[in-house]
């Protein structure tokens, strides 16, 4: 009974059409943390939407769960850049912390779930641990428990939020904070509150402002105070405790004096507090001069325009600069044609990955005759090591939205779509706001800038399927379906949703067009290489120095990225080689670091420029591990449609594993090549035709790495399979290590040297990484 | 109008014509799975693939349309290669077995589910005409032979091996009974009768030296084919080590007589205390129009030799009728090796618990009528329902593919599902191909069927906890006959 009331409630927001299958399910889980068999079954009753249909699509998509789950959701990220830092090692901690067996998800208590993602979108805090809303950075294997005490005492601590109205009164400067995915995973709600209570203990008149991101996520969280008169100070990894100190270095208020012994206290009381396990490291000094212009320095920001500037859903003030005048442009100076040929003359080229040129996308969109047309901007983002179009989507919502309404016009299309990824909650939230705002101040919906020409937006929330980024699939998705992609042609720009034609275009594609159109073509033009043309956004991680995001000129060399503005590699490792592109992209050797980045360059060498995930390789990176990782990746994401793809995946990642495990063989690595081969021009969509590509590069460029596992033998020492801990005479019989195994692999033997019993020992790592003195060898 | 080229002939097709469609107007069959008459295309299984010529790439036929100018290649090396390849793929992923294991290690690969499933039903006749068309001599054999059949038999799972022997040597003995018709009509494979009455002999005329289990089996099929066979033996009676070696308590000899009896009236003449030496060879070789010669070295086991007497009479038809000199024809075989516990209890499903029955009047007489039908109902059925029309199967054998290929670390464990009154699900069997969804969506089934899951761990299921009783209402039989493996069949034997 009470089923059927909540499910007509749902139906009532969503509405009962097939298409709306996807919302509804959201709705559901987000109601009952899970789809209980009896809810859809109702749905089916109330709508038309048969069961076929509702449980294909509820089984497609990763975010749906068709089991109950525990009260908390742990995500352990395996990303990429999450990867490459140990997330395996860190998921099994949690596995063996919560006694889960095989493939068990849920604890015994029910207290727990836990589960692996793909990119949380904080790359650069890695390895990262999500505890619902709660984001752990930087975790060691050893601490995972901690981690869950942690959680556990944190729990409804939440303090409320006291903001102050300044308005009327002497502002004496301002305090910005970001409010990127990496600042809010690395705490910076936290800080906005110690900020709040700060201002309002004192009584300071001070500005507190949200930014979006910076860029400069390897050092979040970030926050900057500019006091009215002064020189602004920007502070990175900022730690709350630090927040009342930093602010009340910079303004005065009348309170401070009383209180400044207590103060001092706490401050060396903080910096002698070693238990800051998180590993989190404080900075305090001044880093703009510094860092600012070496990593942002050599960046050209285009699509990223105004960073950390403005504030991403202050309308106002992205009008103040210059917001909206291209499209203000468009409507009352230019016809569609015009627009497109602009575009057209830009060069500019789609950044979803393939490099379509977009001026010849949106001629063919705008050459058909048709009654209804579409625009949807691709916000899917898959890529397990790339959050660029998410930053864009949260930091610069204004800036996408006037992108799409420019190619809305100049294609005469009359309704248009953000497809945005399921976990990137806080780019649907934003831009949900933003477009309200927008139709609040008349630039969408009917009539719009009063130019008499009328386009509406929705924003449609994916539910977490990689492929759905291949922008068939993407629309088939929109219509409430599996993720299938289909044959192309006939391409999405003749037959697309509903079978209209619709563009469908990147959203750092659209994030460029206003700049194209206020600065004009040839600007554009004149940035980049012959035949790649403006700037390019790249989600910088791994092993570098400083990671984040960056926006550089198209034909910058490699070398380039990770030294001078990734400041090169961390911990005084070697440079081995970066991975571009992600899942369909390679990895290419510190050999070919000069090569220019451009679509071109990127495919000749076998990687793919993909939509920008660059993750930086050192010394230590096994290349048959990173391609067993992707592999890994496609296969779960393969939509299971063609044979290729769906088994020639999964029997390329058994090889891997073999040569992982050291049941590798000789023919092994020809038949690989072969499979790989095949796989690429076997399959039906990109997915499956680029899937290989990781594979291809390695074996081609790090041939001999290959030719070391199937002897057996790993030369980084990753693959866990072919290597052996043990203990050195440098062994003081400290037994830290002793305490620590978590699997009693090691005797608790005080002031003699410790051994390790191998039969027991799961490889963990921890025993390596708490030695004070470097006596456990892996090898 | 559209004009293109497929593999050099120039045509014309209607605009929105698919390639696959276009090819099979000049009578060019590409091969394909998951496409069925006017469902919704869906290109899954990519055996479809053919290329353009002009650039060299490859799609998928059954998806793509025909546009003017358009230079197809239908078949070369590549194309086969890219086939064989999706099919080790598929075939990787797809446990089940085509023919019983049983048959498999059968040397004479006898169609032992088969005659069981008959025996079951009594139908005594029916299944001595499935045995004699790979067994000529089962009433002999039953009686020694080892049974390596048994052996390989999956009911030793279970319990114990199905009586496969007894159930043979009862059939074959059950028609030396009736001596009112001595042979039963029986069709071989390519259509041709056998029968004592037969006439029309082919005008061919062959020799067979040897009377033993090699000679008699040769002869025997060689007759059946159309050729007038004479054995020469140096013996005076006909049988060889059948008669001369095989101890008698094991083998009587009326047994030995009835089975020759049936095999001279089927017209083959017996010239006996014939000495045959190289001399005399040569005249036959001259006399006749082909010679089978006896077996190099005598085999111990009579079942293998009588097995190479039939391959060697197969070889002498094909060579006389100028084809290839394959031997018997063989079909490809996918097989997945041992059964789990687990798979043990899906097997039974379709059969009977009960133990291993042997003859209770003592060997030689074999058993009884009521022992047959309750021991032959012990079978599992291992066979595929769609032995003989799977698609799977037939573009397997196409194109050799090799099902050890891509062999994975683990195999899928087997189920069965036979909630339905007419129709079996075997998902490890399934390609995913989707033709049963699409058809349960067409006639709107209430549950009907649909993709679980994605990637390599999808399934074809029904939704909720439903079974394929609900799924299927009204559309079981055309589902089961549209999908082109095993994976859902009509329930019942084999056509
Ligand atoms: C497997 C796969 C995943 C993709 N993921 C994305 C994505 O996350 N974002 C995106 O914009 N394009 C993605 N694409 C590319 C889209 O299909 C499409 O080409 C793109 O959105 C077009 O926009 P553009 O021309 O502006 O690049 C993906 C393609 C494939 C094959
Ligand atoms: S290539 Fe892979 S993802 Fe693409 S349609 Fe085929 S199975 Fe699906
Ligand atoms: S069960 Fe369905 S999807 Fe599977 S092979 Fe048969 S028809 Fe295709
Ligand atoms: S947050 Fe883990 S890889 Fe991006
Ligand atoms: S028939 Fe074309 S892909 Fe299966």
């Amino acid at each position: 009974m009470k089923i059927k009331e909540e499910i007509a409630t749902i139906l009532l927001e969503t509405g009962t059409e097939r298409e709306a299958v996807i919302p509804i399910l959201q709705a559901i889980q987000k109601k009952y943390n899970y789809l209980p068999e009896e809810a859809l079954r109702e749905v089916c009753k109330k709508t038309t939407i048969t069961p076929e249909q509702i449980m294909g699509v509820a089984s497609f998509y990763s975010q749906f769960r068709l089991k109950p789950v525990g009260k908390h959701m742990i995500r352990v990220c395996v990303g990429t850049a999450c990867h490459v830092k140990g997330a395996s090692l860190i998921f099994d901690a949690l596995h063996r912390e919560l006694k889960l067996t095989g493939d068990e998800e849920t604890d015994a208590s029910g207290l727990f779930t836990l589960e692996k993602v793909s990119c949380l979108g904080c790359c650069t805090l890695a390895p990262v641990v999500q505890i619902d809303g709660v984001t752990y950075g930087h975790v060691a294997p050893d601490k995972a428990g901690k981690i869950l005490t942690d959680f556990l005492g944190q729990k409804g601590k939440k303090a409320k939020s006291k903001i102050r109205n300044t308005e009327g009164e002497k502002i004496e400067g301002e305090i910005r904070i970001g409010l990127g995915s990496c600042c809010v995973a690395s705490g910076s709600e936290s800080i906005r509150e110690a900020v709040e209570e700060t201002v309002s203990n004192n009584g300071l008149q001070i500005n507190l402002k949200s930014v979006g991101c910076v860029g400069m996520c390897h050092q979040v969280p970030l926050m900057e105070i500019v006091p009215a008169n002064g020189v602004p100070v920007l502070y990175t990894h900022v730690d709350p405790k630090d927040v009342k100190s930093l602010i009340e270095k910079h303004f005065n208020p009348p309170t401070l004096l009383k209180r400044l012994s207590v103060r001092a206290q706490t401050l060396i009381e903080n910096i002698q507090d070693d238990s800051r396990w998180e590993g989190v490291e404080r900075y305090t000094s001044d880093v703009r001069e510094r860092h600012i212009t070496s990593f942002l320095g050599r960046q050209v920001p285009l699509a990223t325009e105004f960073r950390g500037i403005i504030n991403p859903l202050d309308i106002n003030e992205y009008k103040s600069r210059e917001g909206f005048t291209a499209l203000q442009k468009c409507l009352t100076g230019m016809s569609p044609d015009e627009v497109t040929r602009e575009v057209l003359d830009s060069g500019v080229r789609g950044r979803g990955g393939a490099g379509f040129p977009t001026g010849k996308k949106w001629e063919m969109v705008a050459s058909q005759k048709a009654q209804v047309k579409y625009v949807i901007c691709n916000g899917d983002e898959g890529d397990p090591g790339a959050f660029m179009d998410r930053m864009l989507l949260e930091s610069y919502p204004y800036r996408v939205i006037e992108g799409m309404l420019i190619a809305a016009y100049a294609v005469g299309a009359t309704k248009g779509y953000f497809y945005i990824r399921a976990e990137y909650p806080l780019a649907v939230k934003r831009m949900t706001a933003a477009l309200q705002f927008c139709r609040d101040e008349g630039i969408i919906g009917p009539n719009i800038l009063g130019s008499g020409w009328s386009f509406e937006v929705n924003l449609y929330e994916g539910a977490g399927a990689f492929v759905c980024g291949e922008e068939t699939a993407l629309i088939a998705s929109i219509e409430g379906k599996r993720g299938f992609p289909t044959q192309r042609p006939p391409y999405p720009a003749v037959e697309g949703l509903w079978d209209a034609p619709t563009l469908v275009n990147n959203t750092e594609t659209f994030a460029l067009i206003s700049w194209i159109i206020r600065h004009g073509a040839s600007a554009f033009h004149s940035l980049g290489t012959a035949k790649s043309k403006g700037t390019k956004v790249f989600a910088l991680a791994g092993k570098i120095n400083r990671g984040g995001l960056i926006e550089v000129p198209m034909g910058i060399t490699i070398r380039k990225i990770v030294e001078d503005i990734g400041g090169g590699i961390a911990n005084g490792k070697k440079f081995k080689a970066i991975q571009i592109g992600g899942p369909s992209g390679g990895c290419l050797p510190e050999s070919l670091a000069d090569t220019p980045i451009d679509y071109e360059s990127m495919a000749e060498l076998g990687a793919m420029m993909g939509s920008g995930g660059l993750v930086v390789l050192d010394e230590t990176d096994c290349m048959v591990d990173m391609a067993r990782y992707f592999l890994s990746f496609t296969q779960k994401e393969s939509c299971g449609k063609c044979t290729f793809c769906r088994i020639g995946t999964r029997r390329m990642l058994d090889i891997l594993d073999r040569l992982c495990t050291g049941k590798g063989k000789a023919a092994d690595l020809d038949e690989l090549e072969k499979l790989a081969g095949w796989t690429k021009k076997g399959s039906l969509c990109g997915l499956g035709q680029t899937a290989p590509n990781p594979i291809l590069t390695t074996l081609h460029y790090f041939r001999e790495e290959y030719e070391a596992h199937v002897t057996g033998h790993c030369p980084t020492g990753k693959c866990m399979d072919l290597i052996t801990y043990t203990i050195n005479d440098k062994c003081i019989g400290c037994t830290l290590c002793a305490q620590k195994c978590p699997v009693d692999a090691i005797e608790f033997r005080p002031h003699e040297q410790h051994d390790i019993i191998q039969e027991k020992c799961i490889k963990c790592d921890t025993c390596r990484l708490v030695c004070p003195t470097d006596a456990v060898i892996k090898r | 109008m559209i004009e293109l080229h497929i593999d050099g002939i120039k045509l014309s097709v209607e605009s929105g014509t698919t390639v696959m469609e276009a090819a099979r107007q000049l009578d060019i069959q590409v091969p394909s799975m998951c496409h069925n008459g006017d469902l919704p295309h869906f290109a899954s299984c990519m055996i479809c693939m053919v290329k353009d010529a002009k650039n060299g790439k490859m799609f998928t036929s059954c998806t793509v349309k025909a546009t003017p100018g358009m230079e197809i290649i239908t078949l070369d090396e590549e194309i086969r290669e890219a086939r064989k390849t999706a099919l080790d793929l598929l075939l990787s992923d797809h446990v089940g077995d085509c023919d019983a294991p049983c048959q498999i290690s059968c040397p004479a690969h006898m169609d032992i589910p088969r005659m069981n499933h008959l025996l079951a039903q009594s139908r005594f006749e029916d299944a001595y005409n499935v045995v004699i068309q790979d067994i000529a001599l089962p009433s002999i054999l039953g009686r020694i032979c080892p049974a390596p059949c048994e052996g390989a038999c999956r009911r030793n799972s279970v319990d114990e091996a199905v009586s496969i022997c007894f159930l043979k040597m009862y059939a074959g003995d059950f028609i030396h009974q009736q001596k009112a018709k001595p042979m039963g009509n029986f069709a071989f494979s390519d259509g041709v009768p056998a029968s004592a009455a037969m006439t029309t002999l082919r005008g061919s005329r062959v020799a067979v030296i040897g009377s033993g289990p090699h000679g008699l089996s040769a002869a025997w099929y060689l007759q059946s084919f159309g050729y007038q066979c004479t054995i020469f033996d140096r013996n005076p009676l006909p049988g060889g080590a059948l008669r001369y070696s095989v101890p008698r308590n094991l083998l009587p000899e009326e047994v030995l007589d009835l089975e020759i009896e049936r095999i001279k009236q089927s017209g083959v003449i017996f010239q006996m205390n014939a000495e045959i030496d190289p001399e005399r060879v040569k005249e036959l070789e001259k006399e006749f129009d082909a010679v089978v010669y006896p077996l190099e070295k005598p085999l111990k086991m009579a079942i293998k030799a009588s097995a190479f007497g039939k391959e060697a009479a197969w070889e002498t038809r094909q060579k006389l009728s100028g084809q290839p000199i394959i031997g018997e024809p063989k079909m490809f075989n996918s097989r997945f090796g041992k059964l789990q516990e687990s798979e043990a209890l899906e097997y039974l499903k379709e059969s009977v618990p009960g133990d291993r029955i042997e003859p209770a009047n003592g060997f030689t007489h074999g058993m009884t009528a009521e022992e047959v039908v309750a021991e032959a109902a012990r079978c599992l059925h291992c066979e595929c329902r769609k032995a003989d029309d799977c698609l799977l199967r037939i573009y397997s054998n196409e194109y050799q593919a090799d099902q050890k290929r891509f062999q994975g670390p683990e195999r899928k464990p087997v189920t069965k599902q036979f909630q339905h009154d007419t129709v079996v699900y075997e998902p490890q069997k399934c390609i995913k191909c989707g033709i049963c969804v699409r058809i349960t969506a067409k006639h709107q089934e209430e549950f009907g069927l649909t993709f679980i899951g994605r990637g390599f761990d999808v399934v074809i299921g029904v939704p909720f906890s439903e079974s394929i009783r609900e799924g299927l209402t009204h559309t079981a039989g055309e589902a089961a006959d549209a999908c082109p493996t095993g994976a859902l069949a009509r329930k019942g034997g084999r056509k």
